[in-house]
Order: C-alpha cells, then structure tokens, then sequence
C-alpha cells in the first residue's frame, strides 16, 4: 500500500516534469488557457445568437465544466506515449503495477483542466453576461475535481485502448472527448438524446457531476447536489475498476503475442 | 549449491503472422548463465537473441520449455523475477526524454520500490559512476548517444539487480563510447553481478564474456570460450588488395590456407583465409610482389558462422 503511494507520488512527479517541458507559464497562459476560453466563449455566442440568456447560462456553465474533461481526455495520448518512448516493456519488467504508474503518469492534465476551468469559471460569466454570484462560483470547483478524477479513469481506458491500437490513438482520444461532449449534458441536456444514448450518458463520467454543477450553480437543492455528485463518484469508481482490468489484460495478452517490443 | 542466474531448457518460441507460415524465433534453446558470469550471446540479426531477452525479462512467453532467473520461474514467478533482474537493451530508446537524468532514475527507483532515502543517495551513486553528475538536472533529449546509454545502464542497475539483461547495448555507439561501456560491464562482474549480453560483434564477445554462446536460426549452435572467437577472427580474417597482378593472385590462390580469391568489380582483389597464420602468408606474398595498397579487416559473422558449422558437418538452419 505504502508502495502503491510511492509510485504514484513519482510517477506523478515524472507527470508534472513533463508538463513543466511542455509548458513555460507564459505559453500555459497565452496558448493553451486562452484556447480553452475561447473555445467557451464561442459557444456561448452561439447562445447568445438563439438569443435566451437561460442557453447562454448553460453553455458557458457546461463549457467551462468540459474544459476540465476536455484537457483531462488528454491521458488517452500520454499514455500512448509510453509505447512511443519504448518505455513499455522497461515498466512491464519492473516489480510496478502498470496500473499503479499509468495512474499517476498523467495526472498533470487533473490539475491542468481543473485550473483552466477554475478561471473560465471566474472570469468568464461577467463578460457574457451571466448573472452567478462569485461565492457559488467558487464552492463547486471541488465538484469539477470530482468530476476531473472520473473523467481521467475513463481516459486511462481509452488510453489503454490506444496502448493497444497505436494507429487510432489520436481517433480513439477525440472520439471519447466529442463524445462526452455531446453527450453528457455539456452542450444540449441529457434528455435531448434517444433513449439508447440518454442511457449511454447515465454510464459515462460527466453526466452526473456536470448536473451536480448545475444544481449549485442554479437553485437546485443541496441533495440535488450531493446525489450528482455521489452519482458521479460510483461512476468514476466503476471506470477505474475497468482501467484496472484494461492494463492488467494489456500485459497480459502482450505477453502472449510478443507486442511489447524492446526498444519499440 | 548456486543456483545459476539464467537456466534456460528447451526453450521455444514460435510467432504467428497474418498471411504467413508461423516463424520460429527460438527453437529449443538450452542455455545456462552460472552465477557471476559474464555470458555472450553472439548471432547475427534475427537469430534470436531479443526474443530470448524478452522472454528472461518476462515480456514474452515461450511457446514451450522453461526459463528460470535466478532460480524463479519466468512465467509462473514474475513477482521474484522481476525484482531480481536489470534490463538495457541498445538505441535511443527507453528514457523519458523530457525528463532529467536524475528524475528517469528517481522515477525508476520508485518502480522498483526504494525507499525515497536511499534511493537519492543511489540515484547520486549511480550518475557519478556513469559519468554523468554534471549533467544530472538536463533533459535528457540533450544527451549525446554515449550519455544516453550509459544512463540506461544506470536506470538498469537501480533495482541493484543480481542479473543484468543487456540486448545489444553498445549498438550504434561510437568506438570509444562502446569501449566505455565495456569497462563498466566488467567492472560490473566485478561487484558479482551475473550478466547475458547479446551482440553480433564478435570482437565485442571476445572482449567482455566469460563465455560465449552462439545462436543462429532461433538455435543455439555451441558454447565456445572468447579465446576461440579471437582464434576465428584471426583465421578467417580477410586481405583486400589493389593491383594485383593476375600471376600474383594465381600465387595467392596457391597458398596453403587460403580458401577464395575473389576480384571485385574495382578489380580490388578480396582473399579469405581459413587456417591459422595464412593471412601473414598472403601479406608476405602480397608485399614481396610489390602491392602496397593492401588492408586487413575481420571475416563477418555469418562468414565464420559457415566456416564453423560447415567444419562440425551441422546444417546451415
Ligand atoms: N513480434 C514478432 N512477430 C513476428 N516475428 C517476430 C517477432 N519478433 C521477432 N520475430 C522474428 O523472430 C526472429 C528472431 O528475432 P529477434 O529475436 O529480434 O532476433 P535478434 O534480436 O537476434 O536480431 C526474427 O526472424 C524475427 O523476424
Ligand atoms: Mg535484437
């Protein structure tokens, strides 16, 4: 147990060092944050076109939330990176989990989605003139990193996925962020979808704690809330469990048709 | 009684392929690494050698026999296994290049469970020993090769491991980083580690194994001392020449030992030799002819690979 923590403590700090490469604060903020905003922004004009303040509130409450998802979706590719770097079968080799390291190995995209949609949040209402008082705005960024954790399980899944199918893995990540965006409540409600689909989102993560989201921000009641978000957590823990078992079958079935190549 | 750190029975491992005949990369391997030892595996490419690598690192299964390192079962005992081995394998590959040398190694002791304490002072240990102290806090995709390679050495000996895996290691390294590197296998063996090192360079066997296996064809042919892979380098070592004359290469082809002259489309003139001390006859009929343009280079492993197998009447594949 105490291991477990250990190497996703260092897996984890490997994450940010790769962050810290990617990004200096300055390129952080002028390209990547302001993409994000911009992303919201668009959308909430679109709103603004349909001409209801109510479809502005929601697009620019649901887009500053998919931020976060948005970001955190990136786990599908940096886990694929893994192959890439021909680290694979150094971490296959090694007395580690490969659960346990994919897990902290990319947990730089929970705080990196979660601060640009703790900005979006704060910035953003004003200028398009949405009417959310600062406080509420602020008391559900514990729920978006609820809803960051879910997200990043079922990227891991994807990713594993990737892991496997190298030449889709830049589809399989965008198909899972388009996805979660059209489908769980980010851009039109839930209910909007035929009920195969509206089923699909009950499983998928976002769904519930994007709700719970909406609940505080709106005037949902407090077990509103806390259902969402309880919701979101079963869901979250569900994706994790199939994570778990994607890479152990990962390795397995590697083991068994030579895919883990040295040095490839 | 030791247990011996690679023992490998009858080990087979057959790939299937889309649209193709299965291939059979190893085919019924026995091979043993006694505790301690350094251990060739010389072949050329695609005889093998990676596969066997990867199964002893327990990547890969074999499709029959078994392997134990250090004494544990490489299928059934993963857990001990892979405590108890370090793996480098050749080429740029295998390190977060973003990263700093010393974060890779941190990184790595984690994995192989070091408490944080000890696993600085033997990250520092480690770098300082491979030279690369100075620069420990770059990036590592500002590394030359040698740097690189030798920090994968480093992040293979973090596990402190009883037995070193190394797949061609000095591939593509330049000469003085490839001797380096050598220096430090043996000084590993030194500290009693016990390691199997694959190469096709048979100067490279020569100079760092205790023992030298060969394989070839997924088989392992033989286990032959260094001393008699010198012994064939010299054997069949070849003398190219320019402007010989026609009765000079008919002299040549005369010489007692020598088993081809062969003219090349520049009319340089190619010997190959199969006895000891024959090349020195040829450079003596060569330079009392008057050719100075004449050079040495070492026979091919494939080519002394014929010339052994063809001499024990064993069959080519
Ligand atoms: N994953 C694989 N699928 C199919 N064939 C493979 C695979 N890996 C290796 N082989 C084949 O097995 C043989 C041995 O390969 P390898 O062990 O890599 O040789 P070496 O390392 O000695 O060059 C080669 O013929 C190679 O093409
Ligand atoms: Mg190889």
């Amino acid at each position: 147990m105490r291991n477990t923590a250990r190497v996703l403590r260092y897996a984890f700090a490997s994450a940010m060092a790769d962050l810290r490469a990617t990004y200096t604060w300055k390129s952080w903020g002028l390209a990547w944050l302001l993409r994000m905003l911009f992303q919201v922004t668009l959308f909430a004009f679109i709103g603004k076109l349909i001409g209801d303040p109510r479809v502005v509130e929601y697009l620019v409450i649901g887009n500053s939330v998919f931020i976060t998802a948005d970001v955190v979706m990136l786990v599908c590719a940096s886990t694929s990176w893994e192959r890439m770097s021909g680290t694979l079968p150094l971490l296959v080799a090694s007395p580690a989990a490969p659960f346990t390291v994919f897990t902290g190995r990319s947990a730089q995209w929970l705080l990196d989605g979660l601060a640009c949609s703790t900005i979006s949040l704060l910035v953003l209402p004003p200028f398009l003139g949405v009417q959310l008082p600062l406080g509420t705005r602020l008391a559900v960024v514990p729920l978006i990193a609820v809803i960051a954790v879910s997200v990043y399980f079922f990227g891991l899944v994807l990713g594993g996925l990737a892991l496997r199918a190298m030449a889709a893995r830049n589809l399989i990540g965008r198909v899972g962020s388009i996805g979660l965006m059209l489908l769980t409540g980010v851009q039109v409600p839930v209910s909007f979808w035929p009920t195969p689909l509206e089923s699909l989102a009950q499983l998928l993560p976002l769904t519930h704690g994007l709700g719970a989201v909406r609940a505080a921000l709106g005037n949902g009641s407090a077990s509103d809330v806390l259902r969402g978000i309880a919701l979101e957590v079963v869901v979250g823990v569900g994706w994790a469990l199939v994570a778990a078992f994607t890479y152990w079958r990962l390795t397995a079935s590697g083991r068994r048709d030579g895919t883990i190549e040295f040095g490839g | 009684m030791t247990t011996a750190a690679v023992r490998v029975r009858g080990l087979t491992r057959e790939f299937t392929r889309r649209r193709a005949q299965p291939r059979l990369a190893l085919d019924a391997v026995d091979l043993t690494v006694e505790e301690g030892e350094v251990h060739g595996l010389l072949g050329p490419n695609g005889a093998g050698k990676t596969t066997l690598c990867k199964i002893l690192s327990t990547v890969l299964l074999p499709t029959s026999g078994t392997a134990l390192v250090n004494g544990f079962d490489v299928v059934r005992e993963t857990k001990q296994v892979r405590q108890g081995i370090g793996i480098v394998f050749g080429g740029e590959r295998g390190l977060y290049t973003r990263l700093t040398a010393r974060q890779n190694l941190m990184y790595w002791s984690a994995l192989y469970q070091q408490p944080t304490r000890v696993a600085k002072a033997r990250v520092a240990e480690l770098l300082e020993r491979m030279g690369l102290l100075e620069r420990a806090d770059d990036a590592v995709e500002t590394f030359s090769r040698g740097m690189k390679q030798r920090l994968h050495l480093a992040r293979g000996l973090i596990g402190d491991p009883r037995t070193l895996l190394l797949d061609e290691p000095t591939v593509g390294m330049d000469p003085v980083a490839a001797r380096d590197f050598r220096s430090l296998v043996a000084e590993l063996r030194g500290e009693g580690r016990s390691i199997l090192i694959t190469t096709h360079d048979m100067a490279e066997a020569e100079s760092v194994c205790d023992k030298v296996s060969l394989i070839d064809g997924g088989k392992v042919i033989g286990t032959e001392s260094p001393r008699t892979i010198g012994g064939w380098m010299s054997k069949y070592e070849r003398v190219r020449a320019q402007g010989v004359p026609e009765e000079v290469r008919a002299k040549l082809r005369a010489l007692p030992g020598v088993s081809e002259v062969r003219v090349e489309d520049d009319e340089e003139v190619l010997v190959s030799v199969d006895a000891e001390g024959a090349a020195a006859r040829v450079l003596r009929t060569l330079v009392d002819a008057g050719v100075s343009a004449v050079s040495t280079s070492r026979p091919s492993l494939e080519e002394v690979y014929l010339h052994v197998i063809g001499d024990r009447g064993l069959a080519v594949r």
